[in-house]
């Protein structure tokens, strides 16, 4: 069962997006550096489709975007919730931050508008370093995704 | 009387040992003064009238020999006493005032300095500033007594009694007690393009040219600024810098911005004439004031979506019988924006503030689509200024927070433009959080308790209404005789400060919540029912959350020195914690939105800090949200980065310099309002800066 800690509202994340992050729980990636140690452990409560009819009423207004902040060791259940969302909550766009190398292969990709990949690596750096590992790919909708981790380096 | 071993309290507060022999003393020279006789037996009788207690005061003392020497038939000797004591309290205050000159020379900058009304507008301190400052004390005595004996004439000694009692417990807080001018006007600039500076005292004759606009425009916003205490707003000036601009290279001087226009060997275009005169105006304005206290005068522009535009200026006519044309404004608005926020890159420029006002369609997104998209630009841009939306035109800014109600948008030859002229006559603030408390631990209903001091204020500040009339009267008050200032268009601000420590004190959590948003209308509803109970066809009342850059510090500290519950050093200025990383965005434009600014008719805006900047789409997303929400007033607060080594100013929130490394370095930010060093505003509000948490995006 996933679980998740917290939520937030974010801006660095998904550029261009005002994005509800949901902070899931239950980490299996483990990366040594990992500046959200505390996802690592099995804590939080259930994240259904309750909730995130609940995070929607609360600010679904005010937001553009729904992001899975991890949830790697149940991929095929975030995938459920973002069809959930897109069928739900068609103005919404659905983002997620996985730590795995790629996405895994029972995932529908196109559920998603928004997917980074890559563990956090510390000698190579978070998204914000031109050296990174991590990809941050947009969905164009055609059938391709483009690359925009770019646009965490222009300041 | 019995002679034991006594304390007296001096007037420092200290504890001496009681002596008698410096009474008798004191009498002796009473007597030999007016040349009469002090035989022991004499001075016996006077002391045998003195009831002295333990820890009695020293002018307790000296008021019952005064008592004695009469009862004992020693008048010319009780005159004698009587006036050599005046004498010791005017070297008293000559000697206090000594000590606090010296004190304003060590102290670290002007804002701290400050005794009696910490203002980080004035960014130096020398002699100008001290000058400024000494007579305040007296400036808060004059006022006090002007307020009071009027009071007394229209509601009795009782009611005038129980405002000093309020004030100097600090229920209530009377704003620019420490100067003379009304508040804060939003004022047009009609009479002046009619008529020049004639009718407000000056020499200068009625703006022909563009050269004659720039000058006259500074001469006249100096010249306005010195007779009132707060700030001066221009809501016309690029709409009449537009009609000269045109005058000069033709009404579409827009389209042909690159054309040469000048036969200098610099070759200056258009566009470089333009910006030009926004330096000079800019630069020129920003300067430190004479008749304000080297305090630069507080300057504050509108720009006007069309919409917004044509339900204000819709009805103007300019002398010459044309109207303000849209398109030329548009772009020259733009222009003046982009300037601008370039300028801030080269020199810390605080003023104008700007507002920016948005009408928004049924959806809740702006109107004028070009205007809505170039706000969210000149945002993700880090240009930082205010946003006024709303469904209809109601309302202008006289100052970087208080909005007013403009009720009529009426143009008239006469009056000038309309809904333009409007403002704050007066602010009287409420310490919310003292009142409720002390409702509370008496036992009584909080709400009725607050409505007792509701309503003094609203009789102090008819009152006060009644006192500027009188000057009025007198032709003392020129701008509202000019017709820059319509005096029925001027409100009575009730201000509140302590609203979010009161509702700590009841146990509510500051989130959007139910609980917190009952407590937030059943006092501001009442405030509101008394605004509109005491509204007649002369007067109105608005009510707003004060900025409170030095009252909010001094209401922390004199509530805690009391024994009341003080969550920190600085009352808010928001309907959230500053200091609360638990809240996110679309919190806190929750709580600045509809059901809780509802009856704040003054306003109140909502300063969203960020530690970065976001993107146009965001900022765009983001100008949504706060409709959807209805918070119609707010900024976007992203520190600027100053280096104190080389002078480089950058847009973002940095913690070292990008040009030189350097970590010596110093924020510009809006803690109140406007744009400053954090090293400008005195002590207390740079360490509420400090805590202030600003959300990483």
């Amino acid at each position: 069962m996933l679980k998740y800690v917290n939520t937030g509202i974010v801006f660095q994340e998904i550029p261009d997006e005002v994005t509800l992050a949901i902070n899931i729980s239950g980490c299996p990636c483990r990366c040594p550096g990992c500046h959200s140690q505390y996802l690592w452990e099995d804590v939080g409560v259930p994240l259904t489709t309750d909730a995130i009819d609940e995070f929607v009423a609360k600010n679904g207004k005010d937001i553009t975007c729904i992001a899975f902040m991890g949830g790697d060791a149940e991929p095929r259940r975030i995938n459920r919730l973002a069809q959930y969302i897109h069928e739900e909550y068609p103005h919404l766009k659905v983002g997620w931050y996985s730590g795995r190398m790629r996405v895994a292969q029972e995932v529908n990709k196109d559920d998603f508008d928004y997917i980074k990949i890559g563990p956090y690596l510390q000698h190579l750096g978070p998204l914000n370093k031109p050296t990174t590992n991590q990809r941050l790919y947009r969905n164009t909708h055609d059938d391709s995704w483009e690359d925009i981790t770019s646009r965490f380096w222009k300041k | 009387m019995e002679i034991s071993n006594f304390t007296i309290t001096k007037r420092d507060g200290s504890k001496d040992s009681f002596s008698l022999d410096k009474i008798m003393n004191a009498i002796v020279k009473a007597f030999e003064s007016v040349d009469e006789p002090a035989d022991l037996g004499t001075i016996s009788k006077i002391i045998s009238h003195l009831d002295i207690k333990d820890d009695i005061k020293v002018e307790d003392i000296q008021n019952q020999v005064e008592e004695a020497l009469m009862k004992e038939g020693h008048f010319k000797v009780a005159k004698s006493f009587m006036l050599y004591r005046q004498a010791h309290t005017e070297d008293r205050e000559t000697l206090a005032k000594l000590q606090f000159l010296s004190d304003y020379c060590e102290s670290v900058n002007a804002a701290t300095g400050s005794k009696y009304d910490a203002n980080a507008n004035v960014e130096h301190k020398n002699i100008a500033t001290l000058i400024g400052e000494l007579p305040k004390s007296n400036f808060i005595r004059l006022n006090r007594r002007l307020l009071t004996d009027r009071i007394k004439k229209m509601y009795g000694k009782e009611l005038a009694d129980e405002y000093i009692d309020k004030l100097t417990h600090h229920f209530i807080y009377k704003n620019d007690e420490t100067s003379l001018a009304n508040y804060c006007a939003s004022i047009t600039m009609y009479p002046w393009l009619i008529g020049g500076t004639l009718s407000i005292g000056g020499n200068s004759t009625a703006p022909t040219n563009l050269k004659s606009f720039a000058g006259g425009f500074i001469n006249m916003v100096f010249m306005v600024s010195s007779m009132l205490s707060g700030a001066c707003a221009t809501p016309e000036f690029l709409m009449y810098m537009n009609y000269f601009i045109g005058k000069e290279y033709g009404k579409d001087y827009y389209k042909r911005a690159e054309e040469q226009a000048d036969l200098s060997l610099k070759k200056r275009t258009i566009d470089k004439v333009i910006t030009d005169y926004f330096e000079q105006i800019v630069y020129s304005l920003n300067q430190p004031t004479g008749a304000r206290n080297y305090q630069a005068v507080f300057w504050n522009v509108a720009y006007y979506d069309k919409y917004y535009f044509q339900s204000i200026f819709g009805e103007f006519y300019f002398p010459d019988g044309s109207q303000p044309d849209w398109e030329g404004l548009s772009w020259l608005q733009k222009r003046f924006m982009k300037w601008f926020n370039r300028e801030r890159t080269k020199t810390l420029l605080t003023f104008p503030v700007e507002t920016m006002a948005l009408l928004t369609d049924e959806n809740g997104e702006p109107k004028d689509e070009e205007w809505g998209d170039f706000t969210a630009e000149m945002y993700a841009e880090g240009h930082s200024f205010f946003t006024y939306m709303s469904d209809n035109a109601d309302s202008l800014s006289s100052c970087c927070r208080l909005r007013n109600e403009i009720t009529d948008n009426g143009f008239s030859y006469t009056l000038g433009a309309g809904g333009v002229s409007t403002g704050s006559k007066s602010v009287l603030t409420i310490n919310l959080n003292r009142c409720i408390q002390r409702a509370v631990n008496d036992g009584k209903d909080y709400l009725e308790e607050l409505g007792k001091v509701i309503d003094l204020c609203h009789k102090v500040q008819m009152a006060y209404n009644e006192n500027l009339k009188d000057l009025q009267e007198h032709g003392m008050l020129p701008l509202f005789d000019a017709g820059y200032i319509n005096i029925g268009r001027q409100y009575l601000t009730i201000g509140i400060n302590g609203l979010v420590e009161a509702a700590e004190f009841m146990g509510l959590k500051i989130t959007p919540n139910d609980e917190y948003k009952k407590f937030v209308q059943g006092i501001l509803g009442l405030i509101e029912k008394y605004n509109k109970q005491y509204r007649t066809k002369e007067v109105m009342f608005n009510c707003e959350m004060i900025p409170a850059e030095n009252v909010g510090v001094k209401h922390a500290k004199w509530d805690r020195e009391d024994g009341y519950f003080v969550p920190r050093d600085c009352y808010n200025s928001y309907f959230y914690v500053v200091e609360d990383d638990s809240l996110s965005i679309i919190d806190k434009f929750k709580l600045h939105g509809a059901p809780y600014i509802e009856h704040l008719t003054g306003g109140s805006a909502l300063h969203m800090n960020l530690e970065e900047h976001l993107t146009k789409q965001q900022y765009a997303q983001l100008l949504k949200v706060a409709a959807q929400e209805g918070c119609n007033y707010f900024t976007f607060n992203i520190p600027n980065t100053v280096c104190n080594d080389c002078g480089h100013i950058d847009k973002r929130y940095l913690h070292e310099c990008p040009k030189c490394g350097s970590k010596n370095i110093d924020y510009m930010t809006r803690i109140i309002g406007y744009l400053k060093r954090i090293s400008n505003f005195s002590q207390p509000r740079q360490e509420e800066a400090a805590r202030r948490f600003y959300a990483t995006a």
